[in-house]
């Protein structure tokens, strides 16, 4: 059995403790959000958030993660407006979309690690995430778009 | 006079055996009715729950998934697997008819109530460096407060002739320490408290200091690094590979949280050490940890001055070796760890917490890949190194020779000569048995 | 299974999304049982298509208009990340004249009343363009004769604006119209008829509007096929056979597989249709439990012929086959009697390409749902590409009539052509069959799904050009053999060629250029040898993937063979004249536009500039798919050269297009870039090849299409004009790995005919120079 806190909320499922987290999530609690890709943790799509760090579910077991918190993409924010999602909706980022979840929750790992991240270092963090449709032009562009909105946001704060 | 020296020579065993034996033999201390609970005054056991979990005595007395304390943890030694034994207040199987005396005789010198020797994986001769006071707050924790389990020992795996407990106390007589501790006059208050409890219960040279060919710590290379359940414990002296000095302030960061920006996560057997040990003592008595391990005082400004520039200097190297070099268009290794890794690893202009430097990281730096290739085997989890936060695991995802490229290309980053036949070293971590915590 | 607690917050506190959670462990999922719900909103969260409010009128098959106004747009095309829906429905909200924000997208089911439903080779708005502007032209009349009879006016009187009918002072809204009653309906030919706008005044086409499914792929509510779900499914896991054909099963042991929680049964597959010999489907509780179970079950089996067969020997074969005058057929392009030309001319070059295996590695593995419904009706639950053309395979798996399966539509987590061979819809259908009709949902891992592909075959080209004294060209051949997709699956779609022989057009086109050559010869040989060695698939741009790298990278080599400057020499033979004039309204204009996108490329990239040392540039063109619906394309690159390690940095990738009016301009920036983006993957970083009946590759630890890091900068501009739309999925693939061989060319003086060119290849050439 795991118990972990699923997008703020406690969950509990009767799995085998080396069920990668990916399928705990998908099949056992229904957030098909987050997407199976390779399976071995060199494609991202199955990308969340444990500890609010990005994380690929499909090569964590559910074990590993036990009392801690995880976010999925439908969890990132109470009405799909995150800066990075608003960017990526603004810009037209996706095409097919099956990559994006993964793209966008470490797109939001790294804005908070990175909050105006050069080109290169966008290449350093996002490597690990395909995209088949390749939309890179448009995942870099968006990456800085949120970023200069998330500098304003809190600008307007501290002003 | 051939025969007089043999005569002599067979005297002399003879005696000597004779003393042996009597320095070996112990009597069986009486059982005893379990004493109650309000035998103990309960700030005592608080301070025996504290130190009990200081001294980590559930993760080596507790099998995975198993009942606290109730023993059958597996070690794998290189003199056969043992089980940790009961050490709950069962009155059969436990500990529960054992008196404080038998207790603490039994911690100060690795024979049991029944006057059989208890095997060296039980660190004694750390614990002999504990106070009266503190192992009988310990004996009263484990009496009062620790749920009975009956549940036999499991029968170790130890070869003959090795498993003749009366060799243990040779081994004793020529290996262990049997000091007690003595407060170093030349140092703080501070340095000593922090000396006690990392020589005693922490027993941290239990596994930082190397040991001989029969499984003893050499003082003599004391915290050195030694290898340990399939793992590297690097060493705590400034012998340590670490490009970047460990000060005071890292150990109490590491020491505290599982995980310092500047060397590395508490993988393995460290973290259950950290997370379920430490997390019990203070932040002063990790303080004083901390400071014993820097091999520092508070009043050394200008030698922290030159390690913070040190530092400094270190930090800035480690941040631009990362990039990678070689190209990952003709380097494999340099190209599965963007493909795998670098996403949750590669820094910017900064160090950020969470986003583990690998080029300055203990694991790229120490002799053996062990640690590395551990990590990237089984990654870790929620409650091993920085709490909350994982990494995942490669056992199922990566063959032998692709983690090999990616540790050769960490390796040559961290700015280190190669390991020697890497890709066989990673195919024997994978296959000893998994340290389970 | 699963359980749900709300600790924190008591049942009160539960979030939407924490409902949705609750909803699915409750059993209620996404998957319709009833007819109602056999379609797909993708701006819905979880697809779902919401009832119309009040009555709905249809003016044709293609939508339906509602009480409250709002426009249900039928799209029978899959949404793979074109925004497909999003292009085709604003063609018809324009002519309808109806807002972007009263325009729904459905996405339909396989029903046989939608004909041929494909989603391939760029066709999707070229070819809805006619028929989407003819059904909103009826429905805008309709709404204006209702309103005249409303009002008791002439139908003449009355303007149709922003989903009101206005005449005067007077307007009415659609919706009311609609509530009123209204039933008309159009024949073909009043449809024909139908006066349309002129495009100037067109208002939503060309437009930057929102993409209907861009919202919900960014926030997990978007819906593929790997997340159908139904009551009481089970999950499948395919254990896949040695080799693609020939292979049988000898025993199955799966004592092992005992031990996993959740396994429940392995099943061999006994399929009719022929498409998964030998296939084996392990059957458990979860997905996970399946793919647990599947490692532990031990299948033997006697493997087919392509398991002495690696790709070398499909490269041999293909060159032994070329060899051989009489294979093959020959393209009617005008003049094909080149031998006499070739026998009196002054030079000749010659020179052959290749192009290795490539894999389709679209991101969503391949799954699929399928169970037999109430009625009696075998539902399948998957993305697919070419409903068509799988829906008659299922029904040969099934045993059953075509009437009786039917495909649900779902998003494609891509398709570049995978898709269309729906192949992988039949296992899982066969595993629902033996198990009596019980739901059973596959989802094959990454390595079963690459080892499963139908991948772009390797090619081998021999191309030949011919010149008279004077330098002139006056004779071109291109001999082209390759894996033919279309002959191994449809080839009731194969034309025949001037010497009576079919041949695969998928397979081919792009030999069939515009440049004027004199006498040309183009002749497709199908490698018969690849064909019964795997499946050839169409992977995007198909046959032009490597026609046009040998064209491209043999049209450099010509200009200079006469010491041309290779732009001069493209512009120099690309004359709308005889066969390249361009006819009908998306090719008019033929060569001539080739030509301006030609310039277009060279003037962004800066041609004939001068350039650091070891550094090139590169110009290559397309016109993309089919001689009949041309998307002028040009590339232009920059490239550095490394010659010590043999790297190639590509600087800069512009693009210039032309494919006439453009309807979604965000669209079609995205599908360019993509489709370069996929041109210099397949240029420069991935590639397998067949090794013993099996891909080399099976996953992305080693399979490498480009990542981020890898991605130069890119420029894609239009060149809009008034031609009828072409189609932009495919055509900006082609034109990239010769445009980055001919700046490596132009940087080092090498010359590479091979692709994948991998650094190891650059150094190699490097050295030999």
């Amino acid at each position: 059995m795991a118990q972990f806190i699923l997008n703020g909320q406690a969950v509990v499922a009767e799995v085998d403790a080396d069920t990668p987290l990916l399928w705990v999530i998908r099949d056992e609690l229904g957030m098909t959000g987050t997407k199976f890709g390779c399976g071995i943790g060199t494609c991202g799509a199955c990308t969340v958030h444990v500890g609010g760090r990005a994380t690929r579910s499909c090569t964590t077991p559910v074990s590993s993660v036990e009392g801690a918190e995880v976010t999925t993409i439908e969890g990132l924010s109470e009405q799909g407006d995150h800066p990075v999602q608003e960017a990526w909706q603004h810009l037209q980022v996706p095409q097919c979309g099956y990559c994006q979840s993964g793209q966008i929750m470490q797109a939001a790992a790294l804005l908070k690690d990175i909050p105006e991240p050069t080109d290169e270092e966008i290449d350093g963090v996002m490597s690990g995430n395909l995209c088949r449709c390749m939309t890179y032009v448009r995942i870099r562009a968006a990456i800085k778009d949120a970023a200069q909105k998330m500098k304003e946001a809190d600008n307007g704060q501290v002003a | 006079m051939r025969k007089r020296l043999i005569y002599g020579v067979c005297l002399v065993a003879i005696v000597g055996l004779a003393g042996f034996s009597l320095y070996a033999w112990h009597p069986a201390i009486d059982p005893i009715t379990p004493p109650s609970a309000d035998q103990f005054p309960q700030e005592m056991i608080d301070q025996g729950e504290m130190l009990a979990s200081a001294g980590y005595c559930s993760t080596c007395h507790t099998s995975p998934g198993g009942q606290p304390y109730a023993g059958n943890y597996e070690m794998h030694t290189g003199f056969g697997t043992i089980y940790s034994s009961n050490i709950t207040p069962d009155p059969e199987t436990g500990i529960g008819r054992w008196s404080e005396e038998a207790f603490i005789r039994a911690m100060r010198t690795g024979v049991s109530r029944d006057g059989h020797h208890l095997l060296p994986a039980f660190p004694y001769e750390h614990f002999n460096k504990m106070t009266d006071h503190d192992l009988k707050a310990i004996y009263a924790y484990i009496m009062t407060s620790v749920p009975a389990v009956d549940e036999e020992k499991k029968a170790n795996g130890v070869p003959f002739p090795l498993n003749m407990r009366w060799l243990q106390a040779g081994w004793k007589l020529l290996f262990a320490d049997t000091a007690p501790f003595e407060p170093d006059p030349q140092k703080s208050d501070q340095w000593n408290r922090g000396a006690y409890l990392a020589e005693g219960v922490a027993h941290c040279g239990a596994c930082h200091t190397p040991r001989n060919a029969v499984g003893a710590e050499q003082y003599d290379q004391m915290y050195e690094g030694a290898a340990i359940d399939g793992w590297i414990a690097p060493s705590l002296t400034p012998s340590n590979p670490s490009p970047i000095p460990w000060r005071q302030q890292d150990f109490y960061t590491y020491l505290r949280t599982g995980n310092s920006m500047l060397h590395g996560s508490a993988a393995g057997p460290m973290a259950p050490v950290i997370h379920q040990g430490l997390a019990a003592l203070p932040d002063r008595d990790i303080q004083a940890i901390s400071l014993y391990l820097s091999h520092d005082e508070p009043s050394q400004v200008d030698r922290d001055e030159a390690l913070d520039a040190e530092f400094h200097e270190a930090l800035q190297s480690a941040l631009t070796d990362q990039a990678t070099i070689p190209d990952a268009r003709i380097n494999e290794g340099a190209r599965l760890y963007a493909t795998a890794c670098s996403s949750c690893h590669y820094n910017g202009q900064h160090l950020v917490k969470g986003r583990p430097l690998l080029t300055i990281d203990s694991s790229t730096h120490l002799d053996a890949p062990t640690n590395l290739v551990n990590v990237i085997l089984d990654g870790l989890r929620a409650d091993q190194g920085i709490s909350g936060v994982v990494m995942p695991g490669f056992r199922d995802a990566l063959s032998d020779a692709e983690i090999a490229q990616i540790a050769a290309y960490l390796r040559h980053t961290a700015g280190e000569s190669p390991w020697p036949n890497l890709q066989q070293q990673v195919t024997d971590v994978r296959q000893q048995p998994r340290f389970e915590h | 299974m699963a359980k749900l607690r709300d600790e924190a917050n008591g049942s009160a506190g539960i979030s939407r999304r924490g409902f949705l959670v609750g909803m699915t462990a409750l059993g209620v999922s996404f998957g319709f049982p009833t007819a109602a719900w056999a379609a797909m909103n993708p701006a819905n969260a979880d697809g779902r298509v919401l009832p119309d409010d009040g009555r709905a009128y249809e003016p044709t098959l293609w939508y339906s208009i509602d009480e409250a106004g709002q426009v249900k747009v039928n799209i029978i095309r899959a949404e793979m990340g074109q925004h497909v829906g999003t292009a085709i429905a604003r063609i018809l909200a324009d002519e309808l004249e109806v807002d972007w924000d009263n325009v729904d997208i459905i996405h339909v089911d396989s029903a046989k009343r939608w004909g041929l439903m494909v989603t391939g080779g760029s066709w999707s708005v070229s070819q809805s363009w006619p028929i989407y502007r003819q059904a909103g032209a009826a429905g805008r009349t309709a709404m204006i004769e209702a309103a005249a009879r409303h009002w008791g006016i002439s139908p003449k009187a009355c303007q149709a604006k922003h989903g009101y009918v206005v005449a005067g002072q007077r307007r009415i809204s659609y919706g009311e119209l609609v509530a009123q009653g209204v039933s008309r309906q159009f024949s073909e030919d009043e449809l024909k008829a139908l006066p349309l706008k002129p495009n100037q005044d067109l208002k939503l086409v060309g437009q930057a509007v929102k993409s209907l499914d861009i919202e919900n792929k960014t926030n997990g509510q978007a819906i593929f096929g790997i997340d159908a779900q139904v009551d009481g499914m089970v999950y499948g896991c395919p254990l896949v056979p040695p080799t693609r054909y020939g292979a049988r099963v000898t025993a199955v042991d799966d004592s092992e597989a005992q031990t996993v929680r959740g396994y429940q049964q392995t099943l061999q597959l006994d399929d009719p249709s022929g498409h998964v010999p030998g296939w084996v489907m392990v059957i458990a509780d979860s997905f996970y439990a399946a793919q647990k179970a599947a490692q532990k079950v031990k299948v033997s089996w006697a493997a087919g012929e392509a398991s002495k067969v690696s790709e070398s020997d499909i490269i041999e074969h293909g060159r032994r086959l070329l060899k051989d005058a009489a294979q093959g057929a020959i393209l009617d392009t005008g003049n094909v009697d080149t031998a006499p030309v070739f026998d009196q001319a002054s030079t000749q070059i010659e020179q052959e390409y290749l192009t290795h295996t490539v894999l389709h590695a679209q991101m969503e593995p391949l799954n699929a749902l399928v169970f037999r419904n109430e009625e009696g009706i075998w539902e399948v639950h998957s993305g697919c590409q070419w409903q068509s053309l799988t829906l008659p395979w299922l029904a040969k798996a099934l045993d059953v009539k075509e009437e009786q399966v039917i495909i649900r539509a779902y998003l494609l987590g891509g398709g570049f052509g995978r898709r269309l061979n729906g192949d992988y819809t039949v296992p899982a259908a066969l595993a629902s069959k033996a198990l009596g009709g019980k739901p059973v949902k596959m989802v094959m891992t990454r390595p079963g799904d690459m080892q499963f592909d139908s991948p772009r075959s390797a090619s081998v080209q021999q191309l030949k050009m011919a010149f008279d004294a004077d330098q002139q060209v006056v004779a071109m051949e291109h001999h082209a053999s390759a894996g033919w997709p279309t002959q191994a699956m449809v080839p009731s779609f194969m034309p025949a060629g001037v010497n009576g022989e079919k041949y695969d057009p998928f397979s081919i086109a792009g030999a069939d250029h515009w440049y004027s050559v004199g006498a040309q010869r183009v002749r497709a040989v199908a490698n018969d040898l690849a064909n019964a060695s795997f499946r050839p698939g169409w992977l995007r741009s198909v046959a032009p993937g490597w026609t046009n790298w040998a064209l491209e990278s043999f049209m450099d080599e010509a200009a200079h063979h006469v010491g041309q400057d290779p732009l001069d020499f493209r512009l120099a033979h690309l004359k709308a004249e005889g066969r390249n004039a361009g006819e009908g309204p998306i090719a008019k204009g033929g060569a001539d536009r080739q030509a301006a996108v030609l310039k277009k490329a060279a003037e962004m990239i800066g041609w004939g500039q001068d350039l650091p040392q070891d550094t090139g540039i590169g110009i290559a063109t397309t016109f993309g798919q089919e001689r009949d619906m041309p998307t002028w394309v040009a590339c232009a690159v920059q490239v550095h050269v490394d010659r010590s390690t043999g790297l190639v940095d590509v600087q800069k990738l512009y693009v210039a297009v032309d494919a006439g009016v453009i309807v979604d301009p965000n669209g079609a920036e995205a599908q360019c870039q993509g489709a370069a983006l996929w041109g210099l993957s397949m240029a420069l970083y991935e590639g397998t090849a067949l090794q013993q009946g099996r891909f080399k590759d099976d996953n992305f630890n080693s399979y490498t299409p480009l990542r981020i890091q890898q991605t130069p900068e890119v420029k894609v501009e239009f060149i809009i004009t008034d031609a009828a739309p072409a189609g932009l999925g495919e055509p900006a693939t082609t034109p990239v790995a010769p445009a980055i061989a001919n700046a490596i060319y132009d940087a080092v003086g090498v010359r590479l005919r091979s692709i994948p060119m991998r650094p190891a290849d650059v150094k190699g050439a490097l050295s030999q120079a």
